[in-house]
């Protein structure tokens, strides 16, 4: 039993990050909105890291589920407002109807992407990211391009004071909520049979399959909770919070990109790695906009070459080498 | 009527899906010596838009002078960024090339906001139009297709004919056995990502005459898009599939095009760039290697 | 019933026929050795039997099943093991880890649990002398150790049936006398059956196998009791391409232990 537990050991440093960082935000004045934001892409670079970092491959159109999860609270929001007796369950319907249009993309996805591999795999997830945006813009659903405006909605379902609460607190929480969620089903994965075949697949795909291991299972797997963990965080840090959205703001690769930065700088397939891709990116982004404004990606786009170039393996890559045979080793995973 | 209408989408389609196919073969060129492919190429073609725009408004010098100048700056942009990032990701996970190609690309576009501003601009070049039967073409548009075809041309003619180009297409067919066969694949390498970057910088001149007011730092994005369902549909490693695959594209976006314009309650702009990822999508399903391809 | 029977398998890449209908039977328990020049079609037969593709024509049966068009991955857990020619092992993984991973999806797939895995991974880890690597990154081990590593994996699998592709090429003449002692050893052990296939190296197919099957551009050329099947002048033929007088070419590259090739 002791020898179970001890294997999540791995966690401890991580849910400590999050306690202090949701203790920092909420006792001192005027943090929340930085913590909120660097909560925002620790839960992004761990739920991306689930599929990315477990079995290789790249998906640029990650972002398709944030934006999906944003489109399913938005609508359950707008359609379900009027029936008063729901109350917050509207809230509910708009998280089950992400989930909903998340996993469909998502095993839609899994039966067709996931038959590719590499550059394939990587043109085609931006295909289909693409392909759904225009659709909806050119086809006319769910308001084109003009998109759907719903704080209307909402205030009038919850009334100034709930909604104000829900907006600046609630939608921030669960997406720590959710950043917890994505850290133990990651380290859930890497303890657990379907850890050893992701590895398996990412090695080498094909000794994988004579070794006995469904790949397709373990990769869709992985896609679908990597898919559904960003639809939650789409849900409340894009669709509740902001009470709008159009096609053009959320199905947009740079935010992929952005997923991608946080896990490399931490380092890929690690537990720890999107926690502190997270906050070094989230701090100097919000610093980056302070003092020079317009600039972030100007200054981000030579600091991701030089990572790759020069420690492909991240942060907690470095650390796990150099904590080798010590007694923290068992906490850094 | 409509025919006329679909005819003249037809030929205005073709004569872009020249330059498309120009403005992919680069794409192809490096996947297939390289194995990388280029994220960051439509901002390679945004590169060369902004070179035609500055020399035409500063120093009012015709677009046909862009060409060599852009071809130039973008070899030298190629071997710079060969020899400072690539060479170092070729055997890498294939994750790390298509970062780095990436974040390339939003370098360049920073760079570009910083010098040009975000604003959407664009330049006259008045050399007169054609009237045909079932439509007006711009004469810009048809000398943009000659240059395509020109340049296409003496590209198939330089690999087929010479010691390079054909130490190119070895490295593209078989990469150990180039190297048994004494090409020098480092220096391949680094030659034909340049030249396709060149070539990429290049088809953003004669893009220009296509979008009189469309150019603006974050306008290669779309044409990565684009580039990817050409290369994919010309077989992904090969350059004349690319340049073909780039005129049935030209046309089927024009056709369709029109087409969608007839239904009422859509937007016929946006479901005309949906198909072409569907497309992309059915493509790489059924057929991987492209329809063009092997 | 024999655990493996191939009735005619043919598997052709494009024009050619690397595989030309073989038929074959193993029984539960046998140690049997192919032979053959190099491209004669034995790693092909192998894939064909493991499922990495399928057959153009003919069957392959499992313990009475007929698998022709069964994936790969549904091969494992009935009981077929495997190491390659060229190892493949899940590089950034450690060996332990590896080998886990045979035990987790093999025919225990549904009994073991992760930790279970570790534990039999551990057996063969000793077993195949690799203890003192077991921590390594896969990777990192040498060629002949990344060998073993892979047949204990493969065993981890606990698989009726193991398929080993030049599993003794690179090897000095010692080594591959303490491998044919282990394989006998295991066979009897685990009780399992074991197709070894070789190219060249005389002195592990006469020690191993009591049946050889020899391969030629694709198909069988004979099979038959080991000392039999090498002597046969058609199969010296093969080899070195004329006949000989058959007691020199068993005193000299048979019983010595040479390579064929020399
Ligand atoms: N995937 C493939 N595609 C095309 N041809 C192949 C493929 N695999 C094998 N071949 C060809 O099939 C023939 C048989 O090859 P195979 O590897 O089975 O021979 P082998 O007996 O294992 O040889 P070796 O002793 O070199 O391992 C060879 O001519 C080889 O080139
Ligand atoms: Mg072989």
């Amino acid at each position: 039993m002791k020898n179970t537990i001890s294997k999540y050991y791995p966690l401890i440093p991580v849910f400590a990050a999050y306690l202090i960082m949701f203790i920092i935000g909420f006792f001192m004045p005027g943090m929340w909105q930085m913590v909120a934001l660097l909560a925002f892409y620790c839960a992004l670079g761990q739920s991306w890291n689930i599929f990315m970092g477990m079995t290789g491959y790249v998906d640029f159109g990650y972002v398709t589920f944030i934006a999906l999860g944003t489109y399913g609270m938005s609508l359950g929001i707008s359609y379900f407002s009027q029936f008063e007796w729901l109350g917050i369950g509207i809230l509910v319907i708009g998280l089950i109807l992400a989930l909903f249009l998340a996993s469909l993309s998502a095993l839609l996805e899994a039966f067709i992407a996931l038959r590719l591999r590499g550059a394939y795999f990587a043109i085609a997830c931006i295909g289909i990211n693409e392909g759904l945006r225009y659709f909806i813009e050119g086809a006319k659903i769910w308001g084109g391009s003009e998109g759907m405006i719903f704080f209307g909605a909402l205030m009038q379902a919850f009334g100034k004071e709930t909604v104000n609460q829900l907006t600046t607190f609630w939608a921030d929480f669960s997406v720590f909520i959710i950043a917890a969620l994505a850290a133990f089903l990651n380290m859930h994965y890497m303890r657990s049979k379907i850890g050893y075949a992701l590895t398996a697949v990412r090695e080498d795909e094909d000794a994988a399959k004579v070794m006995g291991i469904n790949t397709t299972k373990y990769k869709t797997i992985a896609f679908l909770t990597s898919g559904l963990l960003g639809a939650g965080v789409g849900a409340m840090a894009w669709g509740l919070k902001l009470g709008h959205v159009y096609p053009g703001d959320v199905f947009v690769i740079h935010y992929t990109v952005e997923c991608i930065v946080v896990v490399l700088l931490g380092g890929a397939g690690t537990l720890l790695g999107p926690v502190i891709g997270g906050l070094i990116y989230g701090l100097s982004k919000y610093w980056l906009a302070v003092i020079m404004p317009g600039f972030q990606l100007l200054i981000f786009a030579p600091i991701i070459i030089i990572i790759i170039v020069a420690a492909p393996e991240g942060v907690v890559g470095l650390l796990k080498r150099r904590l080798k045979g010590t007694q923290l080793e068992m906490f850094i995973e | 009527m409509i025919f006329t209408l679909l005819a003249g989408n037809l030929t205005h389609g073709l004569l872009l899906g020249g330059v498309y196919g120009l403005a992919t073969m680069g794409l192809s060129l490096i996947f297939g010596v390289i194995n990388v492919v280029n994220v960051g190429h439509g901002q390679f073609i945004m590169v060369g838009a902004f070179v035609t725009l500055t020399m035409f408004t500063t120093l009012g010098l015709s677009p046909v002078v862009s060409i060599p100048v852009a071809l130039i700056l973008g070899m030298a942009l190629g071997f710079f960024f060969f020899y400072t990032v690539m060479r170092r990701l070729i055997r890498a996970p294939e994750l790390t090339s298509l970062l780095a190609t990436f974040a390339m690309g939003i370098l360049l576009e920073e760079i570009a906001k910083l010098i040009f501003g975000a604003d959407f601009r664009g330049y006259n070049w008045g050399v007169g139009r054609i009237t045909l039967p079932i439509t007006t073409i711009p004469m810009s548009k048809v000398y943009a297709f000659i240059g395509s075809i020109v340049i296409a041309l003496f590209l198939y003619f330089w690999f087929s004919k010479t010691r390079l180009g054909t130490a190119i297409r070895a490295v593209i067919e078989d990469n150990e056995g180039a190297t048994v066969c004494g090409v020098n694949v480092g220096w391949i390498y680094a030659l034909s990502f340049a030249i396709g970057i060149g070539l990429t910088v290049m088809s953003g001149v004669l893009l220009t005459m296509f979008i009189p007011v469309g150019i603006n730092p974050y306008m290669g994005g779309g044409y990565t898009l684009k580039a990817f369902v050409i290369a994919v549909l010309g077989g992904l490693t090969s350059p004349y599939g690319a340049f073909f695959a780039g005129l049935i594209f030209g046309l089927i976006e024009n056709g369709a095009y029109t087409l969608f314009a007839l239904i009422p309650g859509v937007a016929p702009f946006p479901l005309t760039v949906s198909l072409a990822f569907w497309m992309l999508f059915f493509l790489l399903l059924v057929k991987p290697t492209g329809l063009l391809g092997k | 019933m024999p655990l493996l029977k191939l009735e005619n398998v043919t598997k052709r890449f494009g024009g050619l026929v690397a595989v030309d209908k073989v038929s074959l039977e193993i029984q539960a328990g046998e140690l049997i050795g192919i032979v053959g020049p190099n491209g004669s079609g034995k790693t092909t037969l192998f894939n064909v039997i493991n499922g990495v593709y399928p057959p153009e024509e003919g069957k392959v049966f499992f313990d009475g099943k007929n698998i022709t068009r069964l994936p790969a991955y549904k091969r494992a857990p009935l009981g077929l093991g495997r190491t390659f020619q060229i190892p493949r092992p899940f590089g950034s993984a450690s060996v332990r880890e590896n080998v886990a991973i045979g035990a987790m999806f093999g025919t225990l797939a549904d009994k073991v649990s992760v930790d279970d895995s570790l534990e039999i991974a551990d057996r063969y880890i000793e077993l195949v002398g690799l203890e003192p690597h077991k921590d390594k990154e896969a990777g990192t081990l040498t060629p002949v150790e990344k060998k073993m590593m892979e047949i204990a994996r493969a065993l981890a699998m606990r698989p009726k049936l193991l398929l080993m592709d030049e599993a003794m090429a690179g090897m000095n003449p010692k080594d591959i006398d303490d491998m044919v002692k282990f394989l006998k050893r295991i066979k009897d052990e685990e009780n399992i059956a074991i197709v070894s296939m070789v190219e060249h190296i005389m002195r592990a197919v006469a020690g191993l196998a009591e049946r050889v099957m020899v391969m030629n551009q694709g198909a069988k050329l004979i099979d038959a009791k080991t000392e039999e099947a090498l002597t046969d002048p058609r199969v010296v033929e093969v080899y070195l391409g004329h006949p000989t007088d058959k007691s020199k070419w068993r005193s000299e590259v048979w019983k010595e232990g040479k390579d064929w090739d020399e």
